[in-house]
């Protein structure tokens, strides 16, 4: 409670102090008793459609706990469906008061809004390609034709890095049909969704020919400066993570269990104890 | 309140991206066009030729195309026509693959939906005729082929003039939909821009004016066309 008063204190002062346009989001989402949440909707395991056609993953679980904590029991969420290519955009037009949509931390998006808490460790692209390939490296890729999808993160590097030739696709099933078409040799995007996607029976005849170059931290969107409800949602965050929540999701959607994650869960769980 | 930053234009793999897109646009634009030109003209010609299967079959043209959305075509041509079988074996690999690229199937989308617009501006042209010309120069004894070479494709060619600008600046702004199937025009190289820098509103500004810049040219250039076809009593020159 003392802690709560404090943020909520020195973001007031913060707000007068420094920036008069500096949003409120938390007074703004209690008062409405709702907090809109920007998710994926096909993005397995973190936001996806069930066979009901709800939005349900692992993010949206996170989403959902976070709204209880910020506004009771009571508290409503609502899910609006995102992509990479609109969810800053959303998020700084006031249209969703938080990302939970796999955004990854990196120094680019920092200058334009902040991140809570990072809470996953995701890995970066690798590369989905059938299993007749040679290429094992990102070096063997140079001059080839891959597909993509537009406004990923990782395009300019590796057009820049790895001269790959990128053939960018606005989204995921039109890339996985034209690699099936041989329209590109292989379909660079995000590690995690590739390799579900081997599992399925019609990629029998495919397989990560690439592992990613790097891991980055997934974190929470928030507006610039919008101090106390950063704070709000980080305890959040901190506080589910030592309940063993992440864990518990990982499960729940067929996640292989992180090291990440439950180490977070550990120091969580000491950081939280009276 | 306008805090606009400009600092990644210093990049120069965005200069690059830019400049290829900005190319790969004009290019795009100027080759549909002028595929849809040459489909307009023997098109409105085949029409007056008055052979009613030959009508009936430019009528199906033109209806299919005018009448659907290009992006529709370009997403058909690209995904569709690979699947039916339109494949090659890449002498390289021995792999089958499409034998369109995304550029030609963009192209060949852009030149009929341009060239289905072109049949009815050429049509309207020579329709728009006055009657007494064409029967003046029939009475002085213009072969058929004559009269259309002298007498119809001059007067008719300069009516329909303004609708030509017409379609060739629609033609520039639709290359913006190629960027659907991976065609890396300006919107293509844009969107990743802007995904980069997250400066929407910047690189939205700038795109914006480079289209507008692309388009008063070429409208300035067929203005220009324009005056110097003028004759006394049509368009520009009355």
């Amino acid at each position: 409670m003392k802690t709560s008063i404090l943020t909520i204190a020195s973001s007031l002062l913060l707000a007068l102090g420094l920036s008069a346009a500096s949003a409120d989001t938390l007074a703004d989402v209690k008062s409405k008793g709702t907090l809109t949440i920007g998710v994926k909707n096909d993005y397995p395991p973190y936001g996806f459609l069930n066979d009901k056609g709800e939005i349900v993953g692992f993010e949206v679980d996170l989403g959902k706990y976070v709204a209880k904590e910020l506004l009771g029991p009571d508290g409503k969420v609502e899910l609006v469906p995102v992509v990479a290519a609109n969810r800053i955009e959303f998020l700084n037009s006031g249209r969703i008061d938080i990302i939970l949509a796999t955004l990854g931390v990196t120094a680019e998006r920092g200058k334009v809004i902040d991140f809570s808490e990072y809470y996953v460790s995701a890995p970066g692209p690798s590369i989905l390609a059938p299993k007749t390939a040679t290429f094992a490296k990102w070096e063997d890729l140079k001059g080839q034709t891959l597909c993509g999808i537009q406004g990923s993160y990782f395009n300019k590097h590796l057009t820049e890095a790895f001269g790959i030739n990128l053939t960018n696709f606005k989204t995921q099933p039109e890339a996985y049909r034209a690699l099936k078409d041989n329209r590109c040799v292989g379909f660079a995007f995000d590690d995690m969704t590739l390799r579900k996607k081997t599992e399925e029976a019609d990629w029998a005849d495919y397989k990560i020919a690439i592992d990613p170059y790097e891991y980055i931290p997934q974190a929470a969107g928030i507006r610039k400066d919008d101090v106390a409800f950063r704070d709000a949602v980080n305890k959040a965050i901190l506080k589910a993570e030592a309940e063993g929540k992440l864990v518990e999701w990982e499960t729940t959607y067929g996640m292989p269990h992180a090291k990440y994650i439950a180490e977070r869960a550990e120091a969580a769980k000491a950081k939280l104890k009276p | 309140m306008f805090n606009l930053d400009y600092s990644w234009l210093a990049d120069p793999v965005y200069q690059g991206w830019l400049i290829r897109g900005t190319l790969t646009t004009i290019e795009l634009a100027f080759a549909s066009s002028a595929i849809a030109f040459v489909i307009g003209l023997f098109g409105a010609l085949a029409l007056t030729l008055r052979i009613a299967w030959l009508d009936a079959v430019i009528e199906l043209f033109v209806e299919v195309f005018r009448n659907t959305p290009p992006l529709l075509q370009m997403l058909f041509f690209y995904f569709t026509l690979s699947t039916v079988g339109l494949r090659m074996t890449d002498p390289a690999t021995g792999v089958s693959v499409p034998l369109l690229s995304a550029f030609a199937c963009a192209l060949i989308s852009l030149s009929l939906f341009g060239g289905a617009l072109c049949i009815e501006a050429f049509r309207s042209g020579l329709d728009s005729l006055p009657r007494a010309v064409t029967e003046a120069a029939r009475s002085l004894g213009y072969s058929r082929w004559q009269r259309f070479r002298r007498i119809e494709a001059p007067i008719a060619s300069r009516i329909c003039l303004p609708a030509l600008t017409n379609i060739m600046t629609n033609q520039f702004k639709t290359t913006s939909q190629a960027s659907v199937i991976t065609v890396p025009e300006l919107m293509y190289y844009a969107g990743q821009i802007y995904n980069d820098t997250f400066r929407t509103a910047e690189v939205m500004i700038l795109v914006l004016f480079i289209y507008v810049s692309l388009v008063s040219l070429l409208s300035w250039g067929m203005v220009r066309i324009e005056r110097v076809l003028a004759f006394p009593g049509y368009g520009k020159g009355a």
